[in-house]
């Protein structure tokens, strides 16, 4: 069963989303800030991260590439999809160029969603 | 450009409006894979429909590449939400209403997350710029006015939502308008915030799980600590009952949901402002209690210097009040002091006279003997006075354990029953008399054919006993004297009672320097049967008398002024204004001349005082005051 961290702040959207995940049949982990995240995820043992970017303190870009800075030293590289309300022209090349690997807008289309989340996943495999 | 926003801020509305859509959208179609029901899913799918063209409405009027956006604009999309919006609410309504069955916890909580959603976004301000991150703008809103503008006055809020999202909007708005904030999860935790912190104003959802709103407003209410602490009640728009249930057990106010900032704004404002409004009445009014609690213990000759320090620090009229009330205390206390130490004094002078000089032993079934029982009640334990009519004695009255004033009175004074019963009569009516400058007459009886009267016992020296000792008594003292007779008679007057024979010896001083008038309704007996031949015996001199009375014509209450007036002039001048060596010769003086001036006897009298009384011994009672009040205004005029 794939393992997704999803970093989110807002307690309704963790509770919604990663309900729908594991409908789905992933197993979810949830961190409530950025810089929980970064720890979570430096721990190792996801598949994949779904990182909101509108955190508080430490905020998803910045999350995001401090998870990649953690990795080049452990020589892995799990796969990102950045998540934000904003949905702005020119969010996508912004969240690439902080090391997503993938991008997505709220409201979430769950299964546009779940097939960035597949085809990651698979390219993984 | 005025009005408008930069880019980032445009970012965050979009953020702050698609949010609550991702809930939305997301809980309903998560929903909508388990539901069964048919009319659970018609309500589902409208509300997902609602859901996505809100979307549609955002995205067209805040396209993601759209950099900056006008007020007016701004208002439009607030407009164009409120129709899906409403769409929303009326089925998560329909959700929520469990038809003919309990509703799964999970389903509810999760259809209640979409309506908060769903209120939460015409609640969705246009950003403003945040110092640091974005350069300043200033954005003058068409309906908010100045929407980050300073509150009315910062206050101290408690929010009590068991609703998280509910309860960081309003945290949220409140901080931003200058307030501080506390929040509660439910109302058994609002009632411990409230018990540790003093709030300004509550904010308080109505439904919740633990402790309801109502529930919570009833206990502030009971509670003196917590009861002036205003409270808004939060509420959706269909539990508009409840929230009429709140205001009736006082809720200043309610908040419907969505909360609308503007509305918040106000009802916040307004209610703190009349907050503020009472706040100040109280304090009012407290100041206000401070200084009638303060004439009462001047009444009771307790009054503190300094009790009314802090009302007379006050700016205003009542502060003055309080200054000049406290400088006529002290002066009022300075002058009862020093009249306690005359009278103290005096009694002593007049105690050791009386041992010297035991009066004449009397006077046959009048005298009553000391130490034994009168009448089966009263314990005698020793005589006071004697006069024309009789004698006065101290008794305990066993009966009520109080010491009495018995008067016994001459047989001849009541030798026939219709004499008896208006007499009896006279003393009942005086008897409704309620001043505290009038010795109270408790009853009348008869004993061997002897009638005597119960009184009050006041323990004192009469005014005679004073002007015999002191001679004259100066200006204050003698105005002491004057407004208490006068108030005794305002007293008396007002229950048809004349006294009829006010002269120093019926004025007593206690030891605190209260006058009391004796023997109201008593010198009715006096007077029935005196004539000039027997006046020396019965009431001493007529020199009291006013002249109509002397005249047997009719008279009325102005004989009392009359010998307020004769009373007060000898207290000044230590002589009457009339004298002469023969009753006739006095009548004639009486009737014929006028009073020299008591200011030409000294002339630190003052002439004010001075001519109100000769005014008081006017011939014609229509030439005196017109009644004792009108005594009681003159008299404090001059003091």
């Amino acid at each position: 069963m794939p393992k997704i961290l999803l970093v989110e702040d807002n307690e309704m959207n963790r509770d919604m989303l990663s309900r729908r995940l594991a409908r789905k049949g992933y197993e979810v982990a949830l961190a409530m800030d950025g810089l929980q995240g970064v720890t979570m995820a430096s721990s190792g043992g996801y598949d994949l991260i779904l990182m909101d970017m509108s955190l508080p303190e430490l905020d998803g870009w910045e999350a995001t590439r401090r998870v990649r800075e953690a990795e080049a030293g452990a020589g892995r590289r799990v796969p990102i999809i950045a998540l934000t309300a904003h949905a702005m022209s020119g969010d996508r090349e912004k969240a690439m160029a902080a090391g997503c690997d993938d991008y997505d807008t709220k409201p979430v289309e769950l299964d546009r969603l779940l097939g960035k989340i597949e085809s990651l996943l698979g390219k993984q495999a | 450009m005025s009005g408008l926003t930069t880019p980032e801020a445009v970012a965050e509305l979009r953020h702050e409006l698609r949010t609550p859509l991702n809930l939305i959208i997301g809980y309903c179609e998560m929903l909508l894979e388990d539901a069964t029901d048919q009319q659970q899913r018609i309500a589902l799918e409208q509300t997902l429909t609602a859901g996505r063209d809100v979307l549609e409405r955002i995205n067209a009027t805040v396209p993601p590449t759209r950099g900056e956006i006008s007020e007016a604009d701004f208002a439009a999309l607030r407009d164009a939400l409120r129709e899906p919006q409403g769409r929303i609410l009326t089925n998560t309504s329909a959700l929520l209403a469990a038809d003919g069955g309990a509703i799964d916890p999970q389903f509810e909580r999760d259809v209640r997350r979409i309506r908060s959603s769903a209120e939460r976004l015409l609640t969705v301000e246009l950003p403003h710029a945040r110092s640091g991150s974005h350069p300043a703008i200033t954005i003058e809103h068409p309906i908010h006015g100045a929407a980050a503008a300073p509150p009315v006055q910062p206050a101290h809020i408690l929010v009590v939502d068991d609703q998280e999202d509910n309860r960081s909007v309003l945290e949220r708005r409140l901080r931003r308008q200058g307030h501080t904030v506390e929040s509660a999860t439910g109302g058994r935790s609002a009632l411990e915030l409230l018990g540790a912190q003093q709030f300004d104003l509550v904010l308080l959802d109505v439904m919740m799980p633990d402790l309801d709103g109502l529930a919570v407003l009833e206990r502030m209410k009971a509670d003196s600590a917590t009861r002036d602490i205003p409270v808004i009640m939060i509420s959706a728009l269909d539990d508009v009952a409840s929230v009429v249930r709140c205001i009736e057990r006082g809720a200043e106010d309610h908040l419907p949901k969505p909360f609308d900032p503007v509305l918040l704004r106000a009802r916040i404002s307004a209610c703190l402002e009349k907050k503020r409004l009472r706040d100040v009445e109280l304090e009012y009014l407290r100041e206000v209690g401070r200084v009638i609690q303060a004439a009462i213990q001047v009444e009771a000759g307790s009054y503190e210097n300094g009790v009314l320090a802090q009302v007379a620090q006050r700016g205003d009229e009542l502060g003055r009040l309080a200054r000049v009330f406290d400088a006529m205390a002290n002066q009022v206390r300075a002058r009862e002091d020093r009249l306690k130490e005359q009278v103290a004094a005096l009694r002593r002078e007049i105690g050791e006279a009386r041992q010297t000089s035991k009066p004449a032993a009397p006077r046959g079934k009048l005298s009553l003997p000391t130490g034994e029982l009168f009448a089966g009640r009263f314990e005698v334990l020793d005589e006071i006075g004697s006069g024309g009519m009789g004698m006065v004695y101290r008794a305990l009255d066993r009966e009520l354990g109080d010491q009495v004033a018995i008067k016994t009175l001459r047989p001849e004074l009541l030798q026939d029953t219709s004499l008896v019963e208006r007499f009896k009569s006279e003393i009942r009516l005086a008897r409704t008399i309620s001043s505290k400058h009038v010795v109270r007459t408790h009853d009348i009886g008869e004993r061997d054919g002897v009638y005597y009267l119960t009184m009050e016992y006041v323990e004192g020296i009469t005014v005679r006993e004073l002007l015999d000792t002191r001679g004259r008594l100066g200006t204050a003292p003698t105005l002491a004297i004057a407004s208490q007779l006068a108030q005794s008679l305002v007293a008396a007057h007002e229950q048809g009672v004349i006294h009829r024979d006010i002269k120093p010896q019926n004025l007593l001083l206690d030891a605190g320097g209260v006058l009391k008038v004796m023997d109201f309704g008593v010198a009715r007996l006096a007077g029935g049967t005196a004539n000039l031949t027997e006046v020396g015996m019965l009431v001493g001199t007529p020199s009291y008398m006013a002249p109509e009375q002397m005249m047997g014509e009719s008279f009325d209450h102005r004989i009392d002024l009359y010998a307020t007036g004769v009373v007060l002039y000898e207290c000044l001048v230590g002589k009457l204004p009339f004298e002469a060596n023969s009753a006739v010769a006095l009548i004639a003086r009486v009737l014929r001349d006028a009073p020299p001036a008591p200011a030409l006897h000294d002339p630190e009298i003052p002439q004010a005082f001075s001519d109100l009384v000769v005014r008081l011994l006017a011939k014609d009672p229509a030439q005196r005051p017109a009644n004792a009040a009108e005594l009681v205004r003159l008299l404090s005029d001059l003091s």
